[in-house]
């Protein structure tokens, strides 16, 4: 019973202690994915980007897509993106609480996910009223980093998009080398099979006088 | 009274945590009731990785616990724990490639939806700016600026990568553009090959038939 509240509790400090940005993991896609991010404070800048990595398309030249819904503390969808291989997103959370991003795969091949997500907070007059540590610098420097988060956040979102091209070309690569290779022998077993046919539409055994 | 002085121990753990506010990343994963939920990353070599998970229930009788396992890009089993409902990993990347972290629920589970509430922290933001702080004696405005000098070098080092990424894309694309105007021109000669065979075997077989 001890241990459990003590449990409890590390949750929840975790719960509080997080104003902060998840580093650009991947998930699989099957038919819904949520992730859940804590929001502390009201007004904060929610801003992320995602990216589907790891897609086989195979005919189309166009990735069909996910679809992504952000939803507040109390249901309401945010922000909806549909059928996107890929796209940023920023919003200003109405309230705090735990938000919903939840990914939808409309269709039947699973898909790899990278996603990043920052919750941004600079403080502001209130804040800096209340908490007597904090000066007008703190606000400068929130705003500084803030900006940099916005660099960090860009540079995840070309990575995951470097690595999309990355399984694209070996792809590409992979392709011209079978499919010549393949070509070659079915070049080789169409003139072939070409060569017995003529044989045998001459040979004896098979009434020649019809040719 | 030892439930009143665990709670107050918590209360308190709860407030010093809380008046941090490190920029620490959590990301809540609902584990299904059956099967893994697994996250990865794309990591470097020479990175450190830390990460926090916790079990978060809304059945408040029991908490459920889980198995944890982060394999490295090769396969080998890095960490691996069973029967646990919260703990914490650290290492340091030897190999460049998908660094996966899988969780699973223990056959018995609780009847709320069971989360796992993730701290996954790489690179810069794993660096433990308190024991810097510590070392250096520096605090306040000139901590966060210490921090803000490191995002940068961070933000730098990507871009580096970044374009060492683009340039081997640069040579596989070439490469390929090459190969795809080779291969296209010798199976044209292929084609011109395999034709003139036929025609020259099918000629010594009709003139062998005596039938030109």
């Amino acid at each position: 019973m001890d241990i459990t509240i003590k449990v409890y509790a590390l949750g929840f400090l975790f719960l509080f202690t997080f104003t902060g940005d998840v580093s650009a993991l991947s998930v699989t896609v099957n038919d819904v994915e949520c992730v859940y991010e804590y929001v502390l404070y009201e007004g904060d800048t929610v801003s992320g980007n995602f990216v589907v990595v790891d897609h086989d398309i195979f005919w189309s030249s166009d990735h069909p897509g996910i679809d992504l819904f952000v939803s507040t503390p109390g249901g309401n969808v945010v922000q909806s993106m549909k059928g996107t291989s890929g796209e940023k997103f920023e919003f200003k959370a109405p309230r705090s609480g735990m938000y919903q991003f939840c990914f939808h795969n409309p269709y039947s091949t699973p898909e790899t996910v990278s996603f990043y997500i920052h919750v941004g907070h600079i403080p502001n007059e209130h804040d800096l009223a209340q908490d007597e540590h904090l000066d007008p610098v703190n606000v400068k420097i929130a705003e500084l980093r803030e900006a940099l988060e916005s660099v960090t956040a860009e540079q995840k979102f070309l990575k995951a998009r470097d690595a999309r091209h990355r399984h694209t070309n070996e792809s590409t690569q992979k392709r011209v080398i079978f499919y010549t290779i393949g070509e070659y022998i079915l070049l080789a077993i169409a003139s072939g099979l070409q060569v017995v046919y003529i044989r045998r539409l001459f040979s004896k055994s098979v009434a020649y006088n019809r040719v | 009274m030892e439930k009143k002085r665990s709670q107050f121990g918590a209360l308190s753990l709860c407030l010093i945590l809380a008046s941090q506010l490190l920029t620490t990343q959590a990301v809540w994963l609902t584990l299904p009731p059956s099967g893994t939920k697994c996250v990865s990353e794309e990591i470097q070599t020479n990175v450190v990785v830390l990460a926090d998970y916790v079990v978060v229930s809304q059945d408040h009788n029991h908490l459920p616990t889980i198995s944890v396992k982060v394999t490295s890009p090769y396969g080998n089993d890095l960490y691996h724990k069973e029967n646990i409902t919260y703990g914490q990993f650290a290492l340091t990347t030897s190999e460049a490639g998908n660094y996966l972290a899988c969780f699973w629920l223990d056959g018995q589970h609780g009847k709320g939806e069971t989360n796992v509430n993730l701290d996954w922290k790489i690179g810069i933001a794993a660096k433990d700016w308190e024991s810097v702080a510590r070392k250096e004696k520096i605090e306040g405005v000139e901590l966060e600026l210490r921090k803000l000098e490191g995002a940068v070098e961070a933000i730098h080092e990507n871009l580096l990568y970044l374009k060492s990424r683009e340039a081997e894309m640069r040579t596989l694309s070439e490469t390929t553009n090459a190969r795809v105007a080779r291969f296209s021109i010798m199976s044209l000669g292929a084609c011109i090959v395999a034709s003139g065979l036929q025609i020259m075997h099918l000629k010594s077989y009709f003139q062998k038939k005596k039938l030109i």
